[in-house]
């Protein structure tokens, strides 16, 4: 089937077999490897993107129900000499050690973010529930996030 | 100027900018051209024979490549994978070692042990023809317990009973002798739970064969690429040493599991030879449960002999270890090197004997995880410990102050073959009281009582012997490979550096720390020096990262080149200065003739070394670059003191961790920042062992913890922030005074949770983990 | 896995037996079952399609009676091979007594299962639901069968 996917801002058309994963799509298709892989069950969230505006386990969509989104990729969202409040937060607060998980873990704290307002320590764990991290503990990554909340806010994206 | 970006800084890390914007190449992200894809057929029953596999219809299928089982392996004339560690029993014989092809020949042992690979163009066509695969098996009963395993069916021809072996530290007579003067005996019956590792990144490999150089080039998720390197070559057979590259690229977390040369590395590099093609395979998450080599599994009896007045006297203990089916990497060496010597703990306990017998079962191998043995024998001794002081009556803080080897006992030689070089045990637990504020612990106990909870706190003083080893200590005790590590320094034309180590970071941060240290020791920028690591083409033999070893081992080995790097320097400029050499001295990145104003920067030397025009060629060779092996004269031992406390309701049996306290000696330290994260992630693993994690299988060998469902991984709800803190007494004999830090957190914490937990329900003992539902029987008295 | 159930039949155990060895009824009464093909005395090989949680799909099944006593009692078993996916293996054993005055039968069940590979590593309880009520299922509509003819 043909899929259209405008990915990070740019439009593509894609002649994919139905039971394509969005996922693979990004990775395999698009090369955008920064969407990570972590199990497959829907539990892991190391493949967390944006559609549409929301996040979602890009593992659990199908690229034909994706038909006509837009998507944002962790590649999509900042650069190295531009970073995302959240990118730059992760970075600052030592929110990541291997970085498997950073991208879903980065793309799942900022649809969070956008989407409530006051997160304490608490809200952040409950919200970020979906995504694992063997590495950090977690510690930082809240720490990280609370930190952005207040960037964001402040004007940031 | 190094002081900004120097040893002791929390620099942010360089690594960071490519994990945060998604432009870290892990080996799923690699790929080849005309690279194929392989599936592994894994074995549905927990033991059987294979009586015929038929692969005709599976090399039929559309887009199959090749169909590959274990016999067209071992015809090809591939190797058993080995175990790197040879045990011996009590009476001197070796440890049975059963044979463990790559691809199971004859008969599988467990759930998911690979019988067949068959490689694909595409993914999909690769598990087409594995579900083509028509294979007929022969169950038979499967070994699944362990405290029975010794008296059940034997699962090998060549080991009886199913014993590894039964190994035996310490004196026995000296320790029944305290037990006979004994006041008190504490006695405890301890299992040790299994974990699955579940590093995020699963494991992958993509093979590749160059036939005009007849060399072979395998990326893999592997901790140590020259230990997979030597293992494949040497033992395995699939190419010689010099004709196969290993290159461990960005790698998603290891925590040992990532050690071990596996099946399914081995027959993806050797299938690329034989089919010419690149071959590629990523693990998915139900196979990284089921073929991940697991931890821990232990059963044990343990008693602590005490005088009167708390004195310990003397400590017994009795372990079953699982194996699992066959010996993994390193399997051997965890519950015996790793976990006998170790049960002194931070006390002065006279007298110590340990029995291990490590037996094999029809389940997935078990081998080092995080802590490897240490956390073991941790929970065995603080578990005692704590339970000992209950008994007695005495403050369990107060009990093991009157047990604990002094500052000024060191070196101080433990009855269980170690030497620990230095250490301050109540200055840490000092620290961790007031953090936690034990003083007003009971207060909180009443209040938590008011609201209908039970308030516990729980507390772990543990030591580990780390920064693993030195190699003629290993090797005496059975070790098939050294223990160095290699690093080289190489300054570049305009004075930038790149240092090359045999270190492997998978979430470790070396590019960062590593670059501190040049930047302290040469005054080279921190941004103009970069650290390359993972890849046999680059760096000399090495031995990898584990057992916290990369800064104290690899870390050494850099410091040592960069001496040799200042001394050639010196030469250099007292050459071009005309001065002596002696004279010379380097600081702050330049080189100053004593007593003058003459001096020259670091590039300036750097510069004059590739470009020698004033230079002296007789006696010097031109260049600055400088390696050096660095083989540690003795572990390190890290300690601390870990106190959780837990609030627990006893209507729903659910424990919250309200506080955890860390208060660690790791020694000097490079990168607070770094320590601390290594020290968090610790944590998260104990304190997931105690509370929610727990690999199970049914009696008939089937894995029911299989996927995130029913494998309880800790998630950011589960968790409290935690206070981390540290003392420090500098190692004595390592050039940078540090001890490691990358497995003190999941050493420490569990045993303080579950005393925590015991404290709060007022009983003796809780099984791991320690689950709502085992909370609450257990309150219940079930 | 284990369940067990009763039923009582309104015909003679003679009827009972012949239909409890008729792969016909066999094959009427297992739910999804798309042909029963004898393959050698007391043997038959199904295709069954199941719905498993959200999965449809259809299996090879190798269906054979063992310690048959005439009139009396055999086991049922049931060996499913998903391939990749594992096995299912069931057994049922069945047994007829003859009540009221030998115008009825009771028939009396218990059936032990296994599951083993990914179905049980990833699917066991969803596969567990599944065969205890395809069993249940089995056995409701074998009674019916005999209540409507
Ligand atoms: S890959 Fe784990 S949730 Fe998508
Ligand atoms: S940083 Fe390694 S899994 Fe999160």
């Amino acid at each position: 089937m043909n899929v259209t996917l405008t990915v990070n801002g740019t439009e593509h058309t894609l002649d994919v077999p139905d039971n394509t994963l969005l996922v693979d799509v990004l990775r395999g298709q698009l090369g955008l490897t920064g969407t990570h892989v972590g199990c497959d069950t829907s539990q892991c969230g190391a493949c967390v993107v944006h559609l549409n505006g929301d996040a979602v386990k890009s593992c659990t969509v199908l690229a034909g129900q994706a038909d006509g989104a837009a998507v944002t990729t962790i590649e999509g969202i900042g650069s190295p000499d531009d970073l995302h409040p959240m990118q730059a937060a992760f970075r600052d607060n030592h929110a990541l050690q291997c970085g498997f998980c950073t991208p879903g873990m980065i793309m799942s704290a900022i649809d969070l973010v956008q989407k409530s307002e006051g997160l304490d320590e608490q809200a952040v764990r409950e919200g970020l529930e979906g995504n694992l991290c063997r590495c950090t503990g977690y510690h930082n990554i809240v720490k990280a996030v609370l930190a952005a909340q207040q960037n964001m806010a402040q004007g940031g994206n | 100027m190094a002081s900004q970006n120097g040893i002791g800084a929390a620099v942010k890390r360089k690594e960071d900018a490519r994990f945060i914007t998604g432009m870290g190449r892990y080996t799923d992200d690699l790929g080849a051209h005309g690279q194929t894809y392989a599936m592994f057929a894994r074995s549905p029953h927990a033991r059987a024979k294979i009586v015929n596999i038929d692969t005709a219809a599976a090399a039929a299928t559309d887009g199959v490549v090749a169909v590959f089982t274990g016999a067209d392996l071992k015809a090809d004339g591939i190797g058993d994978l080995p175990c790197g560690w040879l045990v011996k029993s009590k009476d001197g014989s070796d440890m049975i070692q059963p044979p463990h092809p790559p691809i199971a020949v004859d008969a599988v042992n467990y759930v998911g042990e690979p019988f067949a690979l068959v490689i694909g163009e595409t993914l999909a066509a690769a598990k087409n023809g594995a579900e083509a695969l028509s294979v007929d098996f022969e169950e038979l009963p499967a070994v699944v317990d362990l405290a029975s395993a010794a008296r059940t069916a034997q699962i090998h021809e060549t080991v009886p009973n199913n014993q590894c072996y039964d190994w035996e530290l310490g004196d026995k007579a000296a320790t029944d002798a305290a037990f006979e003067k004994a006041h008190h005996v504490t006695r405890m019956d301890i299992v040790n739970n299994r974990l699955i590792p579940n590093a995020i990144e699963p494991r992958a490999a993509l093979g590749e064969y160059d036939a005009a150089a007849g060399s072979h080039t395998l990326h893999t998720t592997s901790q140590n690429p020259h230990l997979e390197r030597l293992v494949l070559a040497a033992f395995v057979n699939v190419a010689p040493e010099a004709k196969l590259r290993v290159i461990s690229p960005d790698v998603g977390g290891g925590f040992g599991s990532k050690i071990f040369v596996y099946a399914e590395e081995t027959a993806v590099i050797w299938a690329a030879g034989k089919t010419r093609r690149p071959v590629k395979w990523t693990a998915e998450r139900s196979e990284s449960f089921l073929a991940d080599a697991h931890g821990r599994d232990h059963v044990t009896h343990a008693e602590l002999a005490l005088a009167e007045d708390g004195e310990f006297l003397g400590l017994r203990v009795q372990t079953i270890a699982n194996m699992g089916a066959y010996l993994s990497t390193f399997a051997s060496s965890v519950p015996t090197y790793l976990y006998g010597t170790l049960m002194a703990g931070q006390y002065k306990t006279p007298a110590i004997y340990v029995e291990v017998q490590s037996l094999f079962t029809n389940t997935a191998p078990v081998d080092a995880y995080r802590g490897a043995g240490r956390p073991e024998a941790t929970f065995v001794v603080e578990r005692l410990v704590e339970t000992a002081a209950r008994e007695i009556g005495m403050d369990a803080t107060d009990l093991r102050r009157r047990n604990f080897i002094q500052p000024t006992d060191f070196p101080y030689e433990t009855p269980v073959a170690l030497t620990y070089d230095t250490g301050d045990y109540e200055a840490s637990l000092d620290k961790a009281l007031a953090h936690v504020h034990y003083a007003a612990f009971a207060q909180r106990r009443d209040a938590s009582e008011a609201a209908g909870k039970k308030r516990g706190i729980g507390f772990s003083c543990y030591i580990e012997a780390c920064g693993l080893a030195p190699s003629q200590v290993a090797i005496s005790l059975g070790a098939g490979v050294g223990l160095f590590e290699v690093g080289e320094v190489r300054v570049d034309v305009t004075g930038s550096v790149t240092v090359v180590t045999g270190s492997h970071s998978h979430g470790q941060s070396h590019e960062t720390t590593f670059a501190q240290i040049i930047s302290e020791k040469l005054g080279v920028p921190f941004e103009n020096v970069t650290v390359l690591h993972g890849d046999t083409g680059r760096s000399d033999y090495a031995l990898g990262t584990y057992g916290s070893r990369s800064l104290a081992v690899g870390g050494s080995a850099i410091v040592k080149a960069t001496d040799k790097i200042i001394a050639k320097g010196k030469k250099i400029a007292a050459y071009m200065l005309d001065a002596n050499a002696d004279d010379v001295e380097f600081e702050d990145g330049s080189f100053n003739v004593t007593d003058s104003n003459q001096s020259l920067t670091f590039a300036e030397v750097a510069f004059a070394a590739y470009v020698p025009a004033k230079y002296p060629l007789d006696e010097l060779e031109p260049g600055l670059s400088e390696k050096a092996f660095y083989d540690p004269p003795n572990f390190t031992y890290p300690a601390g003191a870990h106190v959780c406390e837990v609030e627990v309701d006893p209507e729903t049996g659910v424990v919250e961790v309200v506080q955890f306290v860390a208060v660690d000696d790791f020694g000097n330290i490079v990168n607070p920042m770094v320590v601390e994260g290594q020290v968090h992630g610790g944590l998260a693993q104990g304190i997931g062992q105690a509370l929610l994690e727990h690999g199970v299988y049914d009696d008939t060998g089937q894995l029911l913890s299989g996927s995130y469902m029913d494998y309880t991984m800790p998630r950011a709800d589960d968790l409290p922030s935690f206070t981390v803190d540290t003392t420090t007494t500098p190692c004595t004999h390592n050039p940078l005074g540090v001890k490691g830090c990358g497995e003190a957190g999941a050493i420490g914490s569990t045993a303080a949770v579950i005393n925590a937990v015991t404290d709060a329900l007022g009983v003796a003992s809780i099984a791991m983990p320690a689950t709502p539902e085992t909370v609450w029987r257990t309150a219940r008295g079930e | 896995m284990e369940q067990a159930g009763e039923y009582r039949i309104p015909a003679v155990r003679k009827e009972v037996w012949r239909a409890l060895n008729d792969p016909a009824v066999l094959a009427r009464c297992l739910d999804g079952c798309r042909s029963m093909t004898p393959v050698g005395p007391d043997e038959f090989e199904a295709d069954i399609g199941a719905k498993v949680g959200p999965v449809k799909a259809t299996f090879a099944a190798a269906i054979s009676l063992r310690d048959v006593v005439p009139l009396h009692s055999y086991r049922l078993q049931v060996r499913v091979k998903g391939g990749a996916a594992g096995f299912a293996n069931g057994t049922a054993a069945v047994q007829l007594k003859e009540v009221d005055g030998g115008t009825a039968t009771m028939l009396n069940y218990r059936i032990e299962g296994a599951i083993g590979g990914k179905l049980a590593q990833i699917g066991s309880r969803l596969v567990e639901g599944a065969a205890r009520k395809m069993t249940a299922r089995f056995f409701e509509r074998f009674a019916a069968d005999f209540a409507s003819a």
